[in-house]
């Protein structure tokens, strides 16, 4: 066993996954409008998680509002297709009602980003929360925009099938730039800022810049896909349209799989999305399925912090290091390769995003 | 202007709930350096076990909150031997991430015992109002949770400042290693500081449960209000959580109060997130005495 045939497996499973969303509205029964409304809400989701490791996974800060831009791209679709808004009653078509939405998503998204990404850590997180609640009173708030918080209602979706291929489309893209961004410069320039942000900096990378650019990209994508969810659903209230469940699972989906890896949130939700069917199957387990994802978080961040990928990677590095015993050179060539490679390094632990931390007094705490 | 001294005694009332709501997560925090995500769901569910009390056996919130005091001392020093002191070492991250999957749990195992209904807590001895003169009334539900709120303000006060154990828990806040080489039992003081802080937030659930509205989800708006004011007052400080939820309770109460139309508590929310942005913004480190985290491992 080694690397290659991992690759090999991962590659074929994958593509077989791809077949099977491919062929699944032609499979009679199996793809009737139920089935394909709920993979499409997997799909979603899928980009969520996607869009959420760009900035929790490799850049290193925690997001937990995500949900705010989902909400926002919503909202923006829901206000310009639908005729009960006051003041924008013109019922837009949808293309160019998703496209407003991803680009005004991108802006609030860059706007709050070039607020938040100056926190460090655990701060960043509590303010998107806090960002997220707030947005989701402002639309209530916001009176004639927004009917008032009472709701919108978009026309209905003609064509389920196509609908599916659109998102399914819409996905595997997202899954090619997430592998894509990972290999760029700017991608390189992301994982350096969470191995250490003030290195990073040192080493003449625009620290800031980059990460307001990946905040607003990541906003913008699930603000885009808020909005397609709204016209899929037909209907939306800020009740329904800002929910934290969708941030829990980016961030369980993530963090299952594997953070700040390519292939991990996709891994995640799915293995999450197993779970959730088979726990439904169950009438008397139907309300658990939160209380066991919880469980399920805690114990991966306690016992197996780099998720399922660290899992399948780790089996690896053992495996090598037992085999390349006799050989330095080798050893030393896939300690290289390791460390390229590992998702989260355990640098976190120097925190390196405190900018208190830059100056310690005598006893090792900040003045 | 009787509007005005009506909104400035509500403030002063909600300040009230609000420190007493407030002080376990800022304790928590400056004495472990655990920012205690679930802080909204001890809340939630201090009010959930009064509405039982109350509902089952017509126990009054006032006289059910010590004994749910006493429970959830129980509890959470049994959660900090399992859950809380494996990362207490671990990078901040790892610790928020945990009280998250805790305050899942939490919310969606009350929501399947409980249901999700809205719940209103009544009680005898916490309905109707002091009227003061012609000018403004002061609710008393309002004025029971005051009261409560400075018993324990003092009380903590001096077992911080006097007692062994008191000082103790303030040693382990200021430096760790330092504690642990004049022979503090450091897992002891962590485990004794969470029971008491969880201790404190239940039971300020239970008081307020007559004032709020009580349901599954309730807990991340308090949760984030208790962010908001420890932004402000810096890290387990008594006088300084006292203040700023003072500060916040005003603010609050002042626009709800002349905000225009039936808004009104949403644009407190509103400006209450508001004003923990333009803190996080202007002053990262806090306004008075900072938000100083503990280091994680003492270095």
């Amino acid at each position: 066993m080694n690397k290659s045939v991992f690759k090999t497996i991962g590659l074929v499973s994958a593509a077989l996954l791809v077949a099977m969303l491919f062929f699944l509205p032609m499979l009679g029964h199996y793809g009737n409008d139920s089935t394909l409304f709920t993979v499409t809400l997997l799909l979603a989701s899928v980009g969520t998680a996607i869009s959420w490791n760009l900035t929790g996974g490799f850049t290193g800060y925690v997001d937990f509002g995500h949900a705010v831009w989902w909400g926002i791209g919503a909202y923006t679709t829901g206000v310009l297709m639908s005729n009960e808004s006051e003041w924008i009653p013109q019922q837009w078509p949808l293309v160019p009602a998703l496209i407003v939405s991803m680009f005004f998503t991108a802006l609030v998204a860059n706007l709050v980003g070039r607020l938040t990404m100056r926190l460090s850590g655990p701060y960043f997180s509590i303010a998107m929360l806090g960002f997220f609640v707030f947005f989701r009173e402002v639309v209530r708030v916001a009176g004639p925009l927004t009917n008032r918080g009472i709701g919108l209602t978009i026309k209905p979706v003609i064509n389920r099938p196509l609908w599916y291929y659109i998102t399914l489309i819409f996905v595997l893209f997202l899954v090619y730039l997430s592998w894509w961004l990972r290999r760029t410069r700017f991608g390189a320039s992301l994982i350096a800022i969470r191995e250490d942000e003030i290195g990073a900096e040192m080493r003449g990378i625009d620290t800031t810049r980059n990460k307001v650019m990946v905040f607003t990209l990541s906003g913008a994508i699930t603000g885009l896909l808020g909005g397609m969810w709204a016209y899929q659903n037909t209907f939306l209230d800020p009740d329904i349209a800002f929910v934290e469940v969708r941030t829990i699972d980016a961030v369980m989906g993530t963090m299952l799989g594997g953070l700040g890896t390519v292939a991990g949130p996709i891994i995640g939700m799915v293995f999450l999305f197993v779970l959730r069917e088979l726990l439904w199957t169950q009438e008397s387990l139907l309300q658990t399925h939160l209380i066991v994802q919880g469980l399920l978080l805690g114990a991966v961040v306690l016992y197996l912090p780099k998720g399922l990928m660290g899992l399948v990677r780790g089996e690896v590095a053992f495996l090598d290091r037992f085999r390349e015993r006799s050989s330095t050179f080798d050893g030393m060539e896939s300690a290289v390769l390791e460390a390229q490679e590992s998702p989260i390094s355990d640098s976190e632990d120097e925190h390196p995003h405190d900018p208190v931390a830059l100056h310690p007094t005598w006893d090792g705490r900040t003045s | 202007m009787d509007t005005l001294v009506q909104a400035l005694i509500n403030g002063i009332a909600v300040g009230g709930f609000l420190t007493l709501m407030v002080l376990g997560f800022s304790i928590i925090w400056g004495v472990m350096g655990v920012i205690n995500f679930a802080h909204g769901e001890f809340i939630m569910v201090g009010a959930y076990m009064a509405w039982f009390a109350r509902s089952e056996w017509g126990v009054e919130p006032l006289y059910s909150a010590l004994p749910i005091f006493l429970i959830m001392f129980v509890v959470g020093f049994v959660l900090q031997k399992l859950v809380v002191n494996k990362v207490i070492d671990r990078p901040h991250l790892v610790s928020l991430l945990v009280m998250f999957a805790v305050s899942i749990i939490m919310s969606n195992s009350v929501k399947l015992i409980a249901g999700a209904d809205f719940r209103r807590v009544n009680s005898d001895i916490q309905r109707g109002f002091w009227e003061l003169g012609d000018i403004a009334t002061i609710p008393r539900k309002h004025t029971v949770v005051l009261v409560v709120a400075i018993i324990v303000l003092v009380a903590l006060q001096t077992f911080l400042q006097k007692t062994r154990l008191g000082k103790s828990i303030r040693a382990a806040a200021q430096n760790r290693e330092a504690a642990q080489i004049v022979g503090i039992d450091i897992k002891w003081v962590y485990a004794f500081t969470f029971a008491l802080c969880i201790g404190i937030t239940a039971m300020s659930g239970a008081l307020t449960s007559t004032i709020i509205p009580v349901f599954p989800f309730m807990g991340p708006p308090w949760a984030l209000r208790a962010f908001v004011i420890t932004a402000l007052s810096g890290l387990g400080s008594v006088k300084g959580t006292l203040g700023a939820a003072m500060f916040l309770g005003l603010l609050e109460s002042l626009v709800a109060t002349y905000a225009p139309g039936s808004s009104g508590s949403q644009l407190a929310v509103i400006t209450a997130f508001g004003l923990l942005v333009v803190t996080l913004v202007l002053r990262p480190q806090g306004l008075f005495g900072g938000l100083r985290p503990v280091d994680a491992g003492g270095h």
